[in-house]
């Protein structure tokens, strides 16, 4: 009896002990399908050469705020990759699937790349739109998806007020009538940035689309330059997408190892240069160096700096009866 | 048009009065400063035509200009018009999605909450069995039918985590509760079950009733026990490649269903280790290979409970594939009860592999007894084992949980179902040492084998109709008596089962 159960033991530890097949989940925000693609087969490659597993990993994509609370109402995700700081804070908050401070474990407040926002006009921008004064102009119809479910609309709405706070020598009226008259002219909101994108590219719908950089990138290199062109406005905001492994939802898939070293990988060079070729401005220097000519120079304003941090710009402009409620009415 | 003919005119006009000038003949100063007026004249006329002719091709442009940013205005709002459409039919299929979910199918009827959080489940098990039983002279079992289980199940989960079973049977001659549990569900290889169920110990036993080869389960599942009352932590480790379960239980007689509550004092350990090494590898003929063991041990306070099953009897003992009991303890002087530790050991182990089934077993229940009316006790170590196998002979993959057939019944289509062989071989052992101070050596059997051998039809994944033959032979026992065990050991045994099962 006790050769047999030794056997038995044995047979189970070889096998337990031999390459294994892992799967994760990376819940992400509408306009990174793309990059997470390519980014997840390098990985893959990366992985399977160092402990011989092999990973398997699933996207989902939607609105930034979408996304975080289908993870705060179930989904298991192993990352979140967000569109923005607050989205994660609300799943830790609400949820308890990692901690509050979860920003501090990644280099630069867990955001391996940057972006921010820019007009994408139809070839010969007919309407003349060069800056944001042009795009609240009556007669000019602006496509961004919704503040309320996309994180990109809410780096938008923010970008445009703080260009309005500029202008204006930051009275806070003279910007909320500016960012109104700038949803006057939205015929459509989309629920994200991908929507919004396909809104303005595929059904021809409006005059300037507000999008990404990236995604403003991406269109023109998906539909032709003779079609689109970038604009970059003369102010915008640093968006920070962040990354963060979601710990409970990770253990419990016995992933953590794995999901950490995944995001740990998106800050290596390869990982940094997937992101600058896909258009997102690297945090590595000498990665984004190679990219540069990519990305026009702008002045950025930051959340922190100008708006106090993603909970005052929360409470203040998109949580229910907050700014947005107020200028936008459907 | 008009200005043009107005403009030819004009002109006619004016050669014509020139050429009357010249007739009349009048000074040529006078002559010459009228043509020159009529020159003015003629120049003013075309400029005005010309103005004319700007004008309205200016009015046209103007016009078109207009029209047609009407049309990219109309152009604009058709186009949002039909992605809001197209954004409202996304919407709705989002909220479709979060909307509960009602399912009926060969799983039964289902209901979800849109994450799955929240599911009930109602599934049922009905099994009408025929027994015959072949030996035509003296005493011999009841032919006839028999509602062996007729058991709605409720099932489901809450709060995704955990989970719960329950199932009573009103087959048989009273209603009973058979599984009662709440299950947590924290890894798959960290669970917690409490309630009554199965106590891990017998192979074929916790296979499911709806899935064992044949009507009855062989003659190794009489030692071993059957549902309990307890607490089992368990789990499947590496997508089961080991399995384990270990629970404390009240602790029940071989066979024995308990009766939901404790018989005495004491309490039994159980517990059980099954592997599938292969299972995730690439050698497919080896992915279903399972081995394990199982065991159990407990104190017996002085009780009759804790002694075997009385099914098939009227005290405690053993039964054959005909539910007939071929043992009893019934000493001529006194009674027996179960009396100090009893424990169990049963090495396991199945193999599947596309047609093919295989499964072996093999059990020990050493059991401390006392007869109260001689005051002997002893350790009585009975001993059992069995082989069964099974081809399909439709092509179906045989597996441990059920035959799915390839091409479920339906004459119409030409569809037949799945149709499987099965034959098993199985011993029972009764320690020498418990005769005649426990058990009556003249009607009750120190040994049974039986062979056994049938056709089973799947006509669907719900419904099966089973056939088999039987055959129990004895040794020891066969004396005089007109009840079991000595009836049931005066002939080998030979029955002929039926079954239809109706199962979802």
């Amino acid at each position: 009896m006790k050769t047999f159960l030794k056997i038995l033991l044995a047979s189970s530890l070889a096998i337990s002990a031999s390459a294994k097949e892992i799967k994760l989940l990376n819940v992400s925000y509408d306009p990174t399908r793309e990059l997470y693609t390519e980014y997840n087969a390098a990985f893959a490659k990366y992985w399977q050469g160092k402990t011989g597993d092999t990973v398997t990993v699933s996207q989902s994509h939607g609105g930034s705020g979408k996304q975080a609370q289908a993870v705060v109402n179930g989904l298991e995700a192993d990352v979140v990759t967000l569109a923005l700081a607050y989205d994660i804070d609300a799943i830790a908050k609400q949820a308890k699937l990692l901690p509050a401070d979860w920003q501090k474990r990644l280099p630069n407040n867990s955001t391996p790349y940057t972006s921010t926002i820019v007009f994408l006009v139809r070839k010969g921008n007919p309407k003349g739109i060069k800056d944001w004064d042009d795009v609240v102009k009556k007669g000019v119809s602006v496509i961004t998806p919704n503040p309320k479910t996309s994180g990109g609309a809410r780096w938008t709405y923010l970008a445009a007020w703080a260009y309005a706070l500029e202008a204006n020598n930051h009275d806070e009226v003279k910007a909320k009538e500016f960012v109104a008259r700038l949803y006057k002219n939205v015929p459509v909101l989309d629920s994200g940035a991908r929507g919004s994108t396909v809104t303005f590219v595929q059904r021809e719908i409006g005059d300037v689309l507000l999008a990404w950089e990236n995604e403003a990138h991406l269109a023109l290199k998906e539909f032709g330059a003779d079609k689109f062109e970038i604009i970059t406005p003369s102010l915008s905001i640093l968006a920070e997408p962040p990354v963060a492994v979601v710990d409970k939802s990770a253990r419990r898939h016995g992933t953590t190892e794995v999901a950490k070293a995944y995001l740990d990988y998106l800050y290596s060079d390869e990982g940094q240069d997937i992101a600058g070729k896909n258009f997102y401005r690297p945090r590595s220097e000498a990665v984004a160096a190679r990219y540069a000519a990519n990305f026009n120079q702008l002045k950025l304003v930051t959340i922190d700096g100008e708006f106090g941090g993603w909970k005052k710009a929360q409470q203040t402009h998109f949580a229910d009866g907050g700014t947005f409620d107020h200028i936008y009415q459907p | 048009m008009k200005i043009n003919k107005l403009w030819l005119a004009t002109i006619l006009g004016a050669q014509l009065t020139f050429t009357s000038l010249a007739a009349d003949g009048t000074t040529d100063t006078n002559r010459d400063a009228d043509i020159e007026a009529l020159k003015q004249q003629l120049r003013e006329l075309g400029q005005k035509v010309q103005a004319l002719e700007s004008q309205r091709a200016a009015e046209q442009q103007a016009a078109t200009n207009i029209a047609n940013g009407q049309i990219q205005e109309l152009d604009q709002k058709v186009r949002i018009l039909a992605r809001e459409r197209e954004l409202d039919q996304e919407a709705a299929a989002a909220l479709a999605k979060t909307q509960p979910k009602l399912t009926v199918g060969p799983g039964g009827l289902t209901a979800s909450s849109a994450d799955s959080n929240f599911v009930f489940s109602l599934k049922a098990v009905l099994q009408v069995d025929d027994r015959t039983f072949l030996d035509g002279s003296g005493a011999k079992g009841n032919d006839g039918l028999l509602l062996r289980r007729a058991r709605p199940i409720f099932q489901g989960t809450l709060y995704r985590d955990f989970d719960f079973v329950f199932v009573p049977d009103f087959g048989g001659s009273s209603v009973q509760i058979f599984d009662a549990y709440a299950n947590y569900r924290y890894e798959p290889w960290a669970q917690l079950r409490v309630g009554k169920f199965k106590t891990p110990v017998g192979l074929e036993q916790l296979q499911s009733d709806v899935n064992t080869s044949f009507n009855e389960r062989s003659l190794v599942t009489d030692l071993v026990p059957n549902r309990d009352v307890g607490v089992q932590l368990w789990g499947d480790i590496n997508g089961g490649v080991l399995s384990y379960a270990v629970g404390i239980f009240n602790g029940v007689g071989d066979s024995r269903n308990t009766g939901n509550v404790n018989t005495d004092n004491n309490g039994e350990f159980a517990g059980r280790l099954f592997s599938l090494p292969f299972k995730n590898t690439d050698i497919a003929a080896l992915q279903n290979f399972g081995l394990g063991v199982a065991g159990s041990s407990g104190n017996v306070s002085t009780t009759a409970a804790g002694l075997p099953s009385t099914t098939g009897g009227t005290l405690p003992g053993y039964t054959t594939d005909g539910q007939q009991q071929f043992f009893a303890y019934n000493p001529a002087v006194g009674a027996v009860q179960a009396n100090g530790n009893h424990w169990r050991l049963s090495p396991q182990g199945y193999y599947y592999y596309g047609p093919l089934s295989l499964l072996g077993e093999y059990a020990i229940s050493d059991q401390g007894v006392l007869n109260t009316g001689t005051g002997a006790q002893a350790h009585l170590q009975n001993t059992a084992w069995e082989i069964s196998g099974g081809w399909i002979l439709t092509g179906e993959n045989a597996s441990f949980n059920g035959i799915t057939p390839l091409h479920p019944f339906d004459p119409r289509k030409g569809q037949w179902g799945a149709l499987q062989v099965v034959a098993r071989y199985a011993e029972l052992n009764i320690d020498d040492d418990a005769f005649p101070v426990f058990s009556n050596p003249a009607t009750s059997a120190s040994a049974a084998q039986a062979w056994s051998a049938g056709l089973n039809w799947y006509l669907n994944k719900n419904i099966r109709m089973n056939a088999s033959y039987s055959h129990t032979t004895f040794t020891g026992g066969g004396g005089a008596g007109a009840t079991a065990p000595a009836f049931t050991t005066r002939q080998p045994e030979s029955v002929f089962f039926t079954r239809l099962q109706l199962a979802f």
